[in-house]
């Protein structure tokens, strides 16, 4: 029990949260709530609290990243081989080290956005519990750690929807709790299966899968239909079509939870179970050229394809760039399905990247709506001028989701077609050209299809994101600007500057994290070959 | 960052100046600030493209993107001539500008911009391989649009969105058939005569075919080939009329780079002969050389015509292209030169005529010459170049351009080509001309007193407008009459590749 430290990121947070919880209901905290003399100070307090145990968490998470080897730990036995036990390999290395870099600044930009509201202590609580909840999926060591992981993040998260407490949140909450225990419901099936027919009895992952080959061919139509039960159930988190209705309604919650969780924690949750379903449980060697390999293609290829085109078609900025994560999650998903070496770094590859890229463009849609009250696209017009910053970052982000070179969208879009041509070829990705000819059905042209629906989905990733760019740069002549405001912030501003409303970029708290990810976004796309190295060995071992 | 890091100055240095033009605070209220920088910008990019020509020596890598993918530029004869022309053009385009856009608003906006494109353009002609070269072709893309909506009309802001996303799927539609290239050979490195061989993509070749359609369509966007072609004549003539001639006379010219350099020195001309790729380029582009030429005769307004008239122009140039013979080759790589030539002095000489009285439809221009005799004077003779007379240089084009159709043996296309050519020559000459006719012989019932009250203002216009055009025709004029020496290089570049 010596790598007991492996259990602490996900534990941390929860006991942390969870006390933060109990102890807002009496002093200081709820000072908070109240006057306002004392409530800067119960302000200060929670923010130094709950800063400071996402920061240690981080800490400890960034450093097993960098020192584990391997080593597992068994927590507790819930019965027989049901274990729950954390161990940190490669990939799991890949999410623990994102969300531990994200968090802590999406904590920073959530105390500047949540400044004006109420109930802040159960927010953070709950925000922070998510922290704990996602790190265990992270660590999650066997199949049996990451459902229960996974079930608790739907509980976790369920009161961040719902925090605005409107009409239409409650009504999101709900339809996200529905969509989710279902999935989950359906994952629970696989979990089954895969307890059942593993080679060692229990569910611990295994680079290459854990089935007991030689009893599993015998069922194997049975088994590939649990693993597409599987894909679609985890897939409800990762917003499979048609599972993917939750989403974009859920936008309603305050942005640092559509920023941090419907585009990073929550949903690529989804995507790494069902990479961890399919690389590591299930075994690409057994679904490889089968019929569920195309039928997840198919899946995540109409996903992509309605993911970008409805994000065009929304004015709802948050609702757009939730329709964005619709299309980009099942980028990974697609690089997932092509079930080669290649193909798992390449869905990496998005995975990181796309998170920094959605969380920037999500915050900088928090940033407008928190200085100006702006929601809808076409209330933006002439906002560049004024908030120069969060729209530099924006442009990045933006150039970025659209698959332009120099920035890091493109590295992983190029990896993801690599691993599609290769499929399609029937090669396995590595670079030695023909060899190791596999899947020669004639359903391996769809991974052209698959570089098409990309290309496709590019496009119009370029047509949504960048009219917002534009629209906010170059408004038309005689559009009515974007001046008035009725924001918090803004009126603050135009008080001090008189009628002249001039620039009105949040404060540090907001740009810092922006700046942050905006340079990450150009540094991971001039030099991601470390990055990349990483993941292609990840993508060796479980390929 | 290994070899010759003079290739990088005549990229790098416009493209500061243009930030520094963009973020300095000064400029926008001295404009003779400005103006020198924007003129430093601009004269330095042409002193340093020609030093890096000169120099250039065995290129430059600047750094390693993927495992596969490194950022490289070198010179060869074709980036240098491209580089030539493109910073020339541009610094006399730029002379003009700063008159021209004394009328326009957000001036800085426009010389920053104006100057990033330039060094992005630099970069797009020196690239030393595909990646480098689509890395350069998407930022021309975005550097460039800001010229396009320039005046934040909502026609103009429509017309810019219009060519972003035309753009961008064009470029898709290439980057489609860079993944396939990138699967079948590793190094992307522009080499005279392709790198592909008939084993490296040996039962892969009707794979190899459709991604160099998709590349042709691809990039043909920005050539403004059918079927991608609809934003030319919505983008070019909302934009100020410098940014209206170069966008038609130079940046459509990366479209033609990127064509010559993925048929010829990325896939080779072998390859492609003689298959149905082939046979779609060249059906496409007479297509477009004889629709642009329609639609350009049934146009009132002037910069509406000029664009429809590239819109055909550039399509002879990829018409000599994929006829895949040497000879067509040369007509090909010479006609890029004169028609930027022609096509900057038509558009600047239709601005002037917007500057001074406000005219844009030809029908308005009726005496013009008995106004502006030197101005319309360039005119007509460039309008003659396009035509394709003899001397101008237009003739020499289109000469090379119907020898090599007829030698090319394609079949079918080796007679309608050239048949094709001249109808459109004719039509050359039916939207082009009766400006000039209208212009200078306005006829007995015309009032002269009209135009000197419509037009009070209405006189020669000022040297730094007029000089850029005086010297644009003059170069159409003389590599009409003394063609020898740069066909002769032209035929080096053809026997490298063929």
């Amino acid at each position: 029990m010596d790598w007991i430290l492996l259990a602490v990121p996900a534990l941390l947070p929860l006991i942390g949260g969870m006390t933060l919880l109990l102890v807002s209901q009496f002093d200081p905290f709820k000072k908070a709530e109240g006057e306002a003399g004392e409530r800067s100070r119960g302000d200060r307090l929670l923010r130094i609290y709950v800063e400071g145990i996402a920061l240690a968490n981080s800490l400890v998470l960034l450093w097993l990243v960098f020192s584990a080897k391997g080593e597992s730990v068994v927590l507790f036995r819930l019965y027989g081989e049901l274990k729950v036990m954390f161990r940190l390999d490669g990939m799991g290395k890949v999410f623990a080290g994102l969300i531990g870099v994200l968090w802590p600044l999406a904590v920073l930009y959530a105390f500047e956005y949540m400044k004006e509201e109420r109930r802040k202590a159960a927010f953070f609580s709950y925000y922070l519990m998510t922290y704990g909840v996602t790190a265990g999926i992270a660590l999650a060591g066997n199949l049996m750690t990451l459902y229960l992981f996974y079930e608790l993040l739907t509980l976790a998260t369920f009161p961040l929807v719902l925090f605005p407490m409107t009409r239409e949140a409650t009504r999101a909450s709900r339809k996200y709790l529905y969509y989710s225990i279902g999935g989950a419901a359906f994952a629970f099936l696989s979990l089954v299966f895969v307890l059942y027919f593993s080679s060692t009895g229990d569910t611990a992952f295994r680079a290459g899968g854990m089935l007991d080959l030689a009893a599993a061919v015998r069922h194997k139509d049975l088994l590939l239909f649990i693993y597409m039960l599987g894909f679609f159930g985890f897939g409800v988190k990762a917003v499979v079509f048609p599972c993917h209705r939750w989403l974009p309604p859920a936008t309603v919650a305050p942005t640092p939870v559509t920023a941090l969780l419907h585009a990073v924690a929550v949903v690529k949750s989804g995507a790494f179970a069902i990479l961890r379903l399919t690389y590591f449980s299930f075994g690409v060697g057994f679904l490889r050229g089968t019929w569920v390999q195309w039928a997840v293609m198919a899946a995540a290829m109409v996903t992509i394809a309605y993911g970008s085109t409805m994000a065009v078609k929304e004015a709802h900025w948050k609702r757009r760039l939730a329709y964005s994560t619709v299309s980009n999650l099942s980028y990974i998903l697609l690089g997932a399905s092509m079930m080669s070496p290649l193909g798992l770094a390449a869905a990496l590859s998005h995975m990181v990247f796309h998170a920094f890229m959605k969380i920037c463009s999500f915050f900088c849609a928090g940033a407008v709506m928190h200085q100006t009250g702006k929601t809808h696209v076409y209330e933006l017009d002439g906002l560049g001028r004024r908030m120069p910053v969060t729209f530099g970052c924006l442009t990045v982000a933006s150039l970025s989701l659209t698959g332009i070179p120099l920035f890091a969208g493109f590295i992983s879009k190029w990896n993801i077609a690599r691993a599609a041509f290769a499929c399609g070829m029937g090669s396995d990705g590595s670079l030695g050209g023909m060899a190791g000819s596999h899947g020669a059905s004639g359903w391996r042209y769809l991974a052209f299809g698959a570089v098409a629906v990309l290309l496709y989905s590019a496009l119009m990733t370029g047509i949504y994101m960048l009219t917002v760019v534009i629209r906010a740069y170059f408004p038309k002549v005689g559009a009515a600007l974007a001046v008035a405001g009725i924001g918090p912030g803004l009126s603050q501003i135009d008080r001090r500057s008189g009628a002249d409303a001039g620039r009105c970029d949040p404060n540090w708290m907001m740009l810092v994290p922006l700046l942050l990810f905006a340079a990450a976004i150009i540094l991971m796309g001039i030099h991601s070959a470390p990055l990349m190295e990483l993941f292609l060995q990840i993508g060796g071992e479980a390929g | 960052m290994e070899g010759n890091v003079i290739l990088l100055l005549p990229v790098l240095f416009p493209i500061f100046m243009g930030i520094f033009v963009l973020a300095g605070k000064g400029f926008r209220t001295n404009r003779n600030a400005l103006i020198v920088a924007s003129l430093m910008g601009l004269a330095g990019g042409l002193i340093l493209t020609i030093l890096a020509v000169v120099g250039g020596g065995n290129g430059l890598k600047v750094w390693q993107l993927t495992e596969q993918v490194a950022v490289a530029f070198q010179v060869d004869r074709v980036g240098m001539l491209f580089a030539l022309l493109t910073a020339a053009v541009w610094l006399l385009v730029g002379i003009y500008g700063f008159t021209y856009m004394t009328h326009e608003e957000d001036e800085c906006r426009f010389f920053g911009y104006y100057l990033i494109v330039l060094g992005v353009l630099i970069g797009l002609d020196l690239s030393a391989n595909l990646i480098t070269f689509y890395v350069f072709y998407e930022l021309m893309t975005l550097t460039s649009l800001p010229l396009v909506l320039h005046e934040r009309t909502k026609e103009a802001v429509m017309a810019g969105l219009k060519y972003l996303f035309y753009s961008v799927a064009g470029a898709f539609m290439a980057l489609f058939g860079i993944f396939f290239l990138t699967t079948v050979c590793r190094d992307l490195s522009f080499t005279p005569g392709g790198i592909l061989s008939g084993e490296m993509v040996l039962g892969q070749e009707r794979l190899l075919l459709a991604a160099v359609c998709c590349m042709l369509i691809g990039f043909g966007t920005k050539a403004g080939m059918f079927p991608l072609h609809g934003w030319l004549p919505t983008a070019h003539p909302v934009a100020p009329a410098p940014a209206s001639a170069v966008l038609s006379g130079v940046i459509t010219k990366s479209g033609v780079l990127a064509l010559v350099r993925v048929v010829f020195y990325i896939v080779g001309p072998e390859l492609i002969r003689g298959t149905w790729v082939q046979t779609l380029w060249m059906t496409l582009t007479l297509l477009t050389v004889f629709m642009g030429s329609m639609l350009a005769y049934k146009e009132p307004v002037m910069k509406k015509r000029l664009a429809y008239s590239t819109v055909s122009q550039v399509s002879y140039i990829l018409f000599g292209l994929s006829l895949l013979d040497p000879t067509a080759f040369v007509g090909a790589l010479s006609h890029v030169v004169f028609h930027s030539l022609v096509k900057n002095a038509l558009f600047l000489s239709a601005g002037a005529v917007i500057f001074t009285t406000g005219w844009t439809r030809v029908r308005q221009m009726r005496g013009l010459g008995q106004v502006m005799p030197v101005l319309l004077g360039c005119y007509t003779v460039v309008s003659l170049s396009l035509v394709g007379i003899p001397p101008t240089s237009g003739f020499i084009s289109k000469w090379y351009l119907a020898q090599g159709a007829l030698s090319s043996g394609t079949g079918v296309f080796s007679w309608i080509g050239p048949a094709v050519l001249l109808i459109s020559a004719l039509l050359t000459a039916g939207y082009l001309l009766p400006l000039s006719i209208d212009g200078f012989l306005p006829g007995a019932d015309f009032d002269d007193k009209e135009i000197r009250e419509r037009g009070l203002k209405a006189k020669e216009p000022s040297l730094q407008m007029l000089g850029p055009v005086l010297i644009l025709t003059a170069g159409a004029l003389l590599f009409g009459c003394f063609p020898g020496p740069f066909l002769g290089f032209l035929r080096e570049i053809a026997g490298t590749v063929f």
